[in-house]
């Protein structure tokens, strides 16, 4: 539920998106490439194409089951969609270091993933 | 006593789920607590009992007011995992419900399967 | 004739008793959040005879995925229906 308060704004290309004191959307109909670009960027993250496989396979997820996916999931997801190889947790690390679940979630425009410490 | 009790754990959490969804927040606080076993790699059942099997029904809807259903988070347990789904028999004849047309695909358990699950299981947890 | 309100199922809470020993000879009862799973076959029959007395919230049922397994001899009633229900009852009673 996006009830959170709003943090900062995400300011880029003349436009500014609030923020919750995690760095997730407020309202999540903000989002659009540029937003995810620029969330990026705040994490020193260039986005390529396999980046934005991995951001489509979370917002189809999200779509589906009207949460963000915590880790396993997430693995379960993309090797179902992209195969066994972009599916291995260490490929997703690399795209998203630290928490794939969780800086993938924010740049994808999702909520945070609640079930996920 | 100890090695004859690990032979038989089916699982490490047994979730019973006792409310329907929308009525209260029992049944998604139920279904948060497995994900987030599951997340961390636990082995999970689902024990669905007396209106707890309305969460079942197919065709569910967000509430009236815009509110999120459960249906959603209960078609994802699968992305978790979790595929242990029991429903009590008894829940089922009385709500008039068959176990072949529920939303996912679960087992029936009748009672003496029921009054065995709380101990083949290392931690019980009823929402 | 008053309105009596139930949400709470039959399955569950015994509560619906209470309402029933309540309930003058010409009063309705409205199922309404969990109290519409009364209306499934085999529980309605908690309710004995009501018959054109026993009313179901639809958008309750509909968000539950009930409306197909509500019972032929309930009333299903909208919000709107809901009004009304209440406008005609000289009071209502809630049951929880």
């Amino acid at each position: 539920m996006a009830t959170s308060e709003i943090y900062r704004y995400l300011d880029f290309k003349g436009a500014s998106v609030p923020l919750d004191p995690e760095g997730y959307l407020i309202d999540l109909d903000d989002w659009n490439p540029d937003v995810a670009r620029a969330i990026a960027n705040e994490e020193g993250i260039e986005l390529t194409h396999e980046h934005w496989e991995i951001i489509e396979v979370l917002r189809d997820f999200y779509r589906r089951f009207e949460q963000a996916p915590a880790m396993r999931p997430l693995v379960k997801a993309v090797t179902k969609a992209l195969g066994e190889e972009k599916g291995r947790s260490i490929h997703l690390m690399r795209l998203f270091p630290g928490s794939p679940a969780k800086l993938g979630a924010r740049i994808a425009g999702l909520p945070k993933p609640t079930n996920c410490l | 006593m100890a090695n004859d009790k690990a032979q038989w754990m089916e699982g490490d959490l047994l979730v019973i789920l006792r409310h329907g969804p929308h009525g209260t927040s029992w049944l998604r606080e139920g279904l948060d607590a497995a994900l987030v076993a599951a997340a961390f790699g636990r082995r999970v059942t689902l024990l669905f009992m007396g209106e707890g099997v309305t969460a079942l029904v197919p065709g569910q809807s967000g509430g009236p007011l815009g509110q999120k259903g459960t249906a959603p988070t209960l078609e994802m347990l699968e992305m978790y995992d979790i595929d242990s789904l029991l429903v009590e028999a008894d829940a089922l004849a009385r709500f008039g419900l068959c176990v072949d047309g529920l939303l996912l695909p679960a087992r029936a358990a009748g009672p003496l399967e029921l009054s065995a699950l709380a101990r083949t299981h290392a931690l019980v947890l009823t929402f | 004739m008053l309105l009596h309100i139930l949400n709470r199922s039959p399955a569950t809470s015994e509560v619906y008793r209470q309402a029933l020993s309540a309930m003058g000879a010409a009063d309705r009862l409205l199922l309404i959040e969990d109290g519409v799973q009364g209306a499934l076959g085999p529980l309605v029959e908690c309710f004995g005879d009501l018959t054109g007395r026993l009313y179901a919230l639809e958008e309750d049922l509909s968000a539950r995925g009930l409306v197909p397994l509500c019972d032929a001899s309930v009333v299903k009633v909208d919000v709107e229906g809901f009004v009304t229900l209440t406008e005609e009852a000289m009071r209502t009673v809630s049951w929880f």
